[in-house]
């Protein structure tokens, strides 16, 4: 193998991964496309959120606040006008703009990442300055802001009615391309200059200051590109959708991507595609044990899929802290530049 | 590539004036007036708890002095945060190495370069060339948590060097090595950093590995100065007989 293909399988077997994930789901019924599209558009988002957490180490709760930007900016850009001028009569005068304004599904897409890169920009300069703990209630309170916002906002944001009739522009075929691009994107970051920083003070934050690395300013940058990605979740996932409530984009959704990065393993990206895959498989399995359909048998008591889910959280934490992965990446053909991560090497805490 | 990374910059002085940090009432470094020159080793040497490693974190940045100032020529660094003191040139390891784990050894290396500004290729090369000289190339791509301490305390050195450094302040480098092993790890550096023309400020405890390898020896104790000097002298100094080796009267008295 060359050096570039070496360097270049991981992401090429992740997509790989997403593409069975694209056959499977084209092969099935309806059912099972509807599922796997979902699960593309988890890898959309977690991929995004791991080019953040996974680079820096912080964990953030507040990644689905761009998805919900995403997904906002798809609904005012793509609802019909006629039907806009129903859902939106209460528009303030500044506003009323947003009942007129229409355009393709394509430059929908485009700008709904452009306004939640809006959104990570204004937040970066406090994720840039905070660490650990503190990092991750900030984020949270992102959340909580944005998804005040938006159900209290009824005029602009119908609040907790749902926004309807989006035309439904997302196939599985664009969630699979988006999940490469992602994919791609991720990668990209993750071996660049500023990846290579950041992951540096992930790893020791004052070795890295002595490093004369700007551990600050390469998190504001994976944040802002992360945002994209997350937004870019939320276009194709209101689009695939065509309704949507902000319920959505809040502490459910948040516990649902923060369990599949985390049994997959938050340090690589590996582990945010195998994690989103994996944990959508798996929520669909559970599901169908809970209705009885797996087993033929009668239907558990609802609340049996998570609690099952929970449970497989749990022992993976206790098993591997780090994930499944750690923070090894998915590979062929080990020898090049960044492959010999050693299994046993992650389990030991950084530092020491 | 190597003539530009080893290409001698023009002489210059690091000076910290009266400089002094105090903790809770505590005066950890009181007034400690020091100069490093270009191509040669101080030792700064003295018992546990004498300023030291303090006296190193204010040189390098990583506290902020209290009093007193720090000048790289005239440039003012007393402000200066550690990262911009090592844009300055003013580059620090860490006594317990501090390597980025989970990266391998060559990444180590390769963002500290890229730390100081160079392009990826430029970056790249320059890790070629260190890792090479420092004889890392046979475990470059392997994990540095997954090493031995002593190609740890390498792999840190590497990683300064990286910063392309007109002053190393290095914290007992050779920690927990015997006498022999630290001398000979003292040696190579001071030949690494002579090779850039690169002044040493190194903290070290034990007398007899800095007698053979610093061109002079700075004394600290209780974080006052004591004195300072060529290695023979200061030695033979009774002020630092007795903080090394306690007072001979105390000894005869008790007798």
């Amino acid at each position: 193998m060359t050096v570039l293909s070496t360097r270049l399988q991981t992401p090429l077997l992740l997509i790989g991964i997403t593409a069975v994930v694209l056959a499977v789901g084209t092969a099935g019924g309806p059912t099972l496309e509807r599922v796997a599209t979902l699960s593309l558009i988890s890898v959309v988002f977690v991929v995004g959120l791991s080019t953040f957490s996974g680079n820096s180490g912080v964990m953030s709760f507040g990644h689905v606040a761009f998805m919900a930007v995403g997904a906002y900016t798809t609904a005012y850009l793509t609802i019909p006008v006629p039907l806009k001028g129903v859902l939106f009569a209460n528009l303030p005068e500044s506003l009323r703009w947003l009942a007129e304004v229409h355009t393709s599904a394509s430059a929908a897409v485009l700008l709904s990442c452009a306004m939640a890169a809006v959104a990570g920009l204004v937040t970066a300069p406090v994720v840039a300055r905070l660490s650990g703990l503190q990092s991750g209630i900030a984020t949270l309170a992102f959340l909580l802001v944005v998804y005040n916002v938006l159900n209290s906002w009824t005029d602009v944001t119908r609040g907790s009615s749902s926004m309807i009739g989006l035309p439904r522009s997302t196939t599985i075929v664009t969630a699979f391309v988006a999940a490469a691009l992602a994919i791609a994107v991720g990668w990209a970051y993750r071996t660049s200059r500023s990846g290579l920083q950041l992951q540096a003070g992930r790893e020791d934050y004052w070795a890295a200051q002595a490093a004369g690395i700007a551990v600050g300013r390469h998190r504001a940058i994976a944040w802002v590109l992360s945002a994209t990605i997350c937004g870019l979740a939320g276009s194709l996932y209101a689009s695939f959708l065509t309704t949507f409530n902000v319920n959505a984009f809040f502490l459910s959704a948040t516990f649902a991507f923060v369990v599949m990065i985390v049994l997959g393993g938050y340090l690589s990206l590996s582990g945010a595609v195998l994690g989103a895959i994996g944990v959508s498989v798996l929520q669909e399995l559970l599901r169908r044990l809970q209705d009885g359909g797996l087993t033929g048998g009668s239907a558990l008591p609802p609340g049996t899929a998570n609690l099952l889910l929970a449970l497989v959280l749990l022992l993976t934490l206790v098993k591997a802290p780090y994930g499944v992965m750690g923070a090894r990446e998915l590979v062929l053909v080990r020898g090049g530049r960044r492959l010999r991560r050693g299994a046993q090497a992650v389990r030991t805490p950084a530092g020491s | 590539m190597s003539a530009t990374q080893l290409a001698t910059p023009p002489p210059s002085v690091l000076r910290m004036a009266e400089g002094g940090i105090h903790f809770d009432g505590v005066r950890a470094v009181d007034g400690v007036t020091l100069e490093v020159r270009s191509g040669e080793v101080l030792g700064l040497i003295g018992p546990n708890g004498s300023g030291k490693t303090s006296t190193l974190n204010l040189l390098s940045g990583m506290l902020r002095a209290t009093s007193g100032s720090i000048h790289l020529d005239d440039h003012d660094l007393t402000r200066l945060s550690m990262r911009r003191r090592t844009r300055f040139g003013v580059v620090r390891t860490f006594q317990s190495g501090r390597v980025f784990g989970r990266l391998t050894i060559a990444e180590n290396v390769e963002a500290a370069a890229l730390g100081g500004g160079l392009r990826r290729r430029e970056a790249r090369q320059l890790t070629a060339d260190i890792l090479a000289e420092l004889g890392l190339e046979d475990v470059a791509h392997q994990q540095a948590d997954a090493l031995t301490a002593g190609r740890i305390r390498i792999t840190a050195i590497a990683r300064a060097l990286a910063s392309r450094p007109r002053f190393l302040l290095l914290d007992e480098p050779a920690a927990g090595q015997n006498e022999s092993e630290a001398i000979a790890l003292i040696t190579a550096i001071r030949e690494f950093a002579q090779r850039r023309g690169c002044g040493v400020l190194l903290v070290e405890h034990d007398m007899s590995v800095v007698m053979g390898t610093c061109d002079r020896l700075h004394v600290l104790d209780s974080g006052r100065t004591v004195t300072e000097g060529e290695p023979a002298l200061v030695r033979r100094d009774p002020k630092v007989i007795e903080i090394y080796f306690g007072k001979r009267h105390d000894h005869d008295a008790e007798r």
